[in-house]
């Protein structure tokens, strides 16, 4: 009998922490949006930076990582190495940001010190992800993208912490060659190759979706592996051409992945419209507009358009990706630790019965109006839809808040 | 002689359900076959909607206590394939209309 995914759950206790704070920090980076002056705004300016990593370390980051505790032993089909190591993931992973955040906004003297502790935790993560991978006797597609992507993290925390270093003035190294490295490896090398390889279980398990070509994920892996190695050449020796042929084949590698997405949704038999299903349209819809965004800053050269474009593959790609996987990775492992045990002894709920409906629903429309808002707050410079914005999306992010808090009380 | 015939093990099966998406097994077609000798070891082959599912092992078990429960079942086997793979079109045509397949 061929054994897949056996009984390798983690405690939830260990995981509940990331997705609580994830949360606490999806709301504060809501709330900071409040402070943001459209008029001034700019990639280089400390409180984007700080904002910036706000979300991606505390939320995107956090969220990852609480599960991948859950999801690598069921893509890997083996255990991991030394679950336990991920009870100091997140205290160092909650401190560094802290640091970070208040270093690009107070003082740089934090940088470094935010900078190392990140780093630590990320060299555990990605450590024991390395040796549950040498567990593996034949790397699949999928496991394949869990070893590139994490390979990438590595890198790209190595530039991060340089960078931090020399912004606090410890080292001298010319931040902004380092940039579009640090940039690259993390978003595309790790964030989207990690996505990419994920969401092609994850996806198909939940819509049923069978009978698709993997072809075009090996292309999109590929082809965002070359452009993150491209981007980081072109960035450490100014290759102006190169770096342009890097995004090129950055947005190719993310438009095929997008068309395998919806192949699936297109083949998919579960044509219910839940929580889970809206979030992900919505998410995907936000990554094409953010690419055409991003192409019509090409094109015209306005910062404001690589901002909304960011902003979107930010809050509306990356944002709604992870709510939408929470409202099912969260009851799963709640259902898995409280109730499995009492199957066949008594009446347990099925996981649909978790999710708080119409909680849930208002969380995505006030988050969803909120993304749209600031989308064209950005694009037209609007300080009175900043604020409109931010006000939908503090609310959505406090019903997320909610939720999540609802679910792993859910008794 | 079969102690049991294969539409009274599915019977039995069929009481369990995925919790995901709330149909019982038998009905989402994922129970390929079932056997029994006339000295009450019951065979079961099945497979599962997807290879990383994480209730892998847990859904094998419940099939093997729902069988049990059988009067005089002394062992369960229960194989999983996956050839050929599942699919909706396996499935009962209640289910298909409750997903809108």
């Amino acid at each position: 009998m061929m054994k897949i995914s056996q009984d390798f759950a983690p405690p939830f206790k260990l995981i509940a922490p990331f997705f609580i704070l994830g949360s606490i920090f999806y709301l504060l980076s809501t709330l900071y949006v409040f402070s943001f002056n459209v008029n001034e705004l700019s990639f280089t300016d400390p409180k984007v930076l700080s904002f910036t990593h706000l979300f991606l370390l505390g939320f995107v980051m956090m969220i990852i990582f609480g599960a991948m505790a859950q999801l690598v032993p069921v893509v890997l089909e083996v255990g991991h190495f030394g679950v336990e190591l991920f009870y100091a993931i997140w205290p160092l992973l909650l401190i560094g940001t802290l640091l970070m955040v208040f270093g690009f906004l107070y003082s740089s003297a934090l940088l470094p010190y935010g900078g190392v502790i990140v780093l630590t935790s990320m060299m555990i993560f990605v450590g024991e992800i390395f040796l549950t991978i040498a567990k593996v006797k034949k790397l699949t597609l999928v496991m394949s993208s869990v070893l590139i992507s994490n390979t990438f993290l590595f890198f790209g925390i190595i530039f991060g912490l340089l960078m931090a270093l020399s912004y606090a003035g410890t080292i001298s190294v010319d931040i902004t060659s380092l940039l579009k490295a640090h940039v690259f490896s993390v978003l595309g090398g790790y964030i989207a190759i990690t996505i990419m390889g994920l969401s092609i279980v994850l996806v198909p398990m939940f819509t049923l979706s069978h009978s698709f070509s993997l072809r075009p994920l090996e292309i999109s892996i590929t082809l965002m592996s070359v452009t993150v190695v491209l981007a980081i050449i072109a960035s450490l020796f100014h290759l102006e051409t190169l770096s342009f042929i890097a995004d090129v084949l950055a947005v190719v590698a993310m438009l095929v992945y997008a068309y395998l997405i919806f192949i699936i949704y297109k083949i998919r038999p579960r044509k219910e419209n839940d929580i889970y299903a809206i979030s992900l349209m919505f998410s995907y819809s936000s990554l094409v507009v953010s690419i055409a965004i991003g192409l019509l800053y090409f094109v015209k050269g306005t910062e404001n358009y690589l901002l909304a474009s960011m902003w979107l593959l930010f809050f509306g790609f990356f944002g709604f990706l992870i709510t939408g996987h929470i409202y099912k990775i969260i009851p799963f492992l709640v259902w898995f630790e409280r109730f499995s045990p009492l199957v066949g002894k008594q009446k347990v709920p099925m996981l649909v019965d978790m999710v708080p409906t119409k909680s849930s629903q208002a969380q995505f429309v006030f988050g969803a109006v909120g993304v749209l808002l600031v989308t064209a707050a950005l694009l037209f410079t609007s300080k009175a839809l900043i604020g409109a914005g931010a006000s939908f999306l503090v609310m959505s992010a406090l019903a997320f808040l909610r939720n999540v808090l609802y679910m792993i009380n859910f008794k | 002689m079969a102690m049991y015939t294969k539409d009274e093990i599915f019977q039995a099966i069929s009481t369990v359900i995925d919790p995901e998406v709330g149909f019982n097994l038998v009905e989402m077609g994922l129970i390929y076959d079932a056997s029994s000798d006339d000295e009450g070891n019951v065979k079961v082959t099945m497979t599962l909607s997807t290879k990383a599912c994480p209730l892998h092992q847990m859904i094998l078990q419940w099939v093997k206590e729902a069988v049990e429960k059988l009067p005089n079942v002394k062992e369960v086997d229960v194989e999983v394939v996956w050839e050929p793979e599942w699919n909706i079109s396996m499935a009962d045509d209640n289910v298909k209309k409750a997903l809108g397949a």
